[in-house]
């Protein structure tokens, strides 16, 4: 059996995307079994057109399931910028060096090969929401009898940072990329008793754990290679936002004397040249600064007059993701304001609860009234061990949102290498069911 | 309208509409979509194939995850669903071939 590492090395050396035979190798070097293609039926009487705008977690995943439980007379479109969706879940890994970004690279072969989806590669200029139709910037046109939007979120800019070269010195890294590989260079460059500076944003925000988890990983890794370095996480909430025991014992005891915990922290201005950050709390320096700016849909959103929470965010009706200014658009993932978590996981879910409601409302059925979605991640908190979060949501008809159901909700008791372990296969099931 | 008369009619439209009848969604298929995350898309693959498996291992599994002291994360995700929601993904992953 190849190891994972191993296996990583050669799957980026591979370049974008996975075949059959690289996902059962990476299925086989995690201890799971391989994704099963599932056939797309030709008899359901569904008929219909879809138009799916992003191709990442909740895109991918609507594509594919509307294929497999709708059938051939269910044509899906995909409209995608990129050749290959850059996995966020994972890419704290590396930051310390145990994973690539070109290892997290998902391609879009196995949606067109197995189910039929249509892949277009471009951007989308507008959406005609009465004569049900989406442009592209290249000119073409296409008509949808519903439409999923599923861009994942955008980032606000932040004061003095809104130059190029501003944001290239302090990277975000909060949508997997160049700037997660530019981060780890930073990181790596950083010297013995270095500041690594990082900031998170109000909610809502993508990852509720991540950014308490990086600040994890980037101590971990410090502490070995970099001694006397220092982590200063400037949170903008009031206190540790997820999985608050295992944060907690991570910075006090785990990381105690690295991480350097600020609740309450606004940022004023950043100064990109001498590397500081004007706070709250006074001026503060470091050797990298990653501050993550606070969140909005992506940019579709807005422009399409789709954006009606708080103008960030679409509000939907969770049973089937419908926007509720906009007849027939669904707005699925991070994009839609509920009250889920932001975040890849659940994103797969919604994405199925979306294509289960646009295949009722194809054939004249009525919604499924009582869906459940659930938020499950494993968060690395050293280089070996993880603690985990989980919550399963489920229909409530008197508020009409998605409400944890109390006794699923909670996190790992204690951190621990089988939880690392465990992690791995979680991922890549979860890839799978999305991707493969 | 009685009884025997609804029967009837509902007798005939079923009779009718053979393809009108495939598009009703599997009973328990979305709720089971749940556990495709982890199990593999229609519960084959990923940590453990669930397709195929019988309903009554399926429910006794669950039950006694919801019942365990020290939980782990799908100890925890069990805890979420009531009885006739088990059932109805028991019923679901025993159907699948």
């Amino acid at each position: 059996m190849v190891k994972r590492r191993d296996f990583i090395k050669m799957a980026g050396a591979a370049g974008l995307g996975l075949s059959a035979a690289g996902w059962s190798m990476l299925a086989a070097a995690d201890g799971v079994a391989a994704p099963v293609a599932v056939g797309v039926p030709t008899n359901t009487g569904i008929k219909g057109r879809v138009v799916v705008i992003g191709g990442g977690m909740a895109g991918a995943t609507v594509a594919k399931y509307l294929r497999i439980w709708g059938g051939t007379g269910v044509d899906v479109t995909l409209i995608e910028r990129d050749s290959a969706y850059s996995s966020n879940i994972m890419s704290n890994l590396v930051l310390n060096g145990s994973r690539t970004m070109s290892s997290l690279q998902y391609g879009y072969g196995n949606l067109t090969s197995r189910y039929g989806v249509k892949m277009v590669k471009g951007d989308v200029a507008t959406i005609d929401p009465v004569g049900r139709s989406v442009t592209l910037a290249s000119g073409t046109r296409y008509a949808y009898d519903r439409l999923v939007v599923a861009p994942g979120v955008d980032f606000d800019i932040l004061p003095g940072l809104e130059t190029a070269a501003a944001q290239a010195k302090v990277p975000h890294a909060w949508k997997a990329g160049p700037q997660t590989t530019a981060l780890r260079n930073m990181i790596t460059a950083m010297p013995n008793g270095g500041v690594f500076v990082m900031s998170i944003p109000g909610k809502p925000y993508r990852c509720p754990p991540g950014p308490y988890e990086r600040a994890c990983v980037v101590a971990d890794w410090l502490k070995k290679n970099r001694p006397g370095s220092k982590v200063i996480v400037l949170d903008a909430n009031p206190g540790i936002t997820a999985e608050v025991h295992s944060f907690t014992d991570a910075f006090n005891v785990v990381h105690a004397g690295v991480i350097e915990y600020q609740p309450n922290v606004t940022i004023n201005s950043v100064d990109a040249t001498n590397m500081t950050v004007n706070t709250s709390i006074g001026n503060i320096h470091g050797n990298v600064l990653n501050l993550i700016p606070p969140h909005r849909a992506g940019k579709v959103i807005a422009a399409n007059g789709l954006a009606d929470s708080g103008g960030k965010w679409t509000s939907v009706d969770v049973l089937s993701y419908e926007a509720k200014v906009a007849p027939g658009i669904h707005v699925i993932g991070d994009a839609s304001a509920t009250t889920q978590p932001k975040a890849g996981h659940i994103a797969n879910q919604e994405a199925k609860v979306c294509a289960d409601a646009i295949l009722r409302l194809f054939s004249g059925r009525a919604l499924d009234p009582s869906p459940h979605t659930n938020s499950a991640c494993y968060s690395p908190i050293t280089f070996e061990t993880a603690s985990w979060l989980t919550a399963n949501f489920a229909y409530d008809p008197v508020t009409k949102t998605m409400q944890p159901v109390a006794p699923s909700s909670g996190e790992a008791a204690a951190r621990s290498k089988d939880n690392f372990e465990e992690m791995n296969k979680w991922f890549t099931a979860l890839m799978g069911d999305s991707f493969a | 309208m009685n009884q025997s008369r609804i029967i009837r009619g509902l007798v005939l439209a079923l009779a009718a509409a053979p393809a009108f009848a495939q598009t009703t969604p599997p009973s328990g298929r979305l709720l089971a979509s749940n556990c495709f995350q982890c199990h593999g898309t229609n519960g084959k693959g990923g940590v453990e194939t669930l397709a195929g498996k019988s309903a009554s291992e399926i429910v006794k599994e669950l039950k006694e995850m919801q019942g365990k002291a020290t939980p782990k994360m799908m100890d925890m995700h069990a805890r979420g669903y009531t009885d006739a929601e088990i059932a109805l993904i028991a019923n679901y992953f025993a159907a699948q071939r």
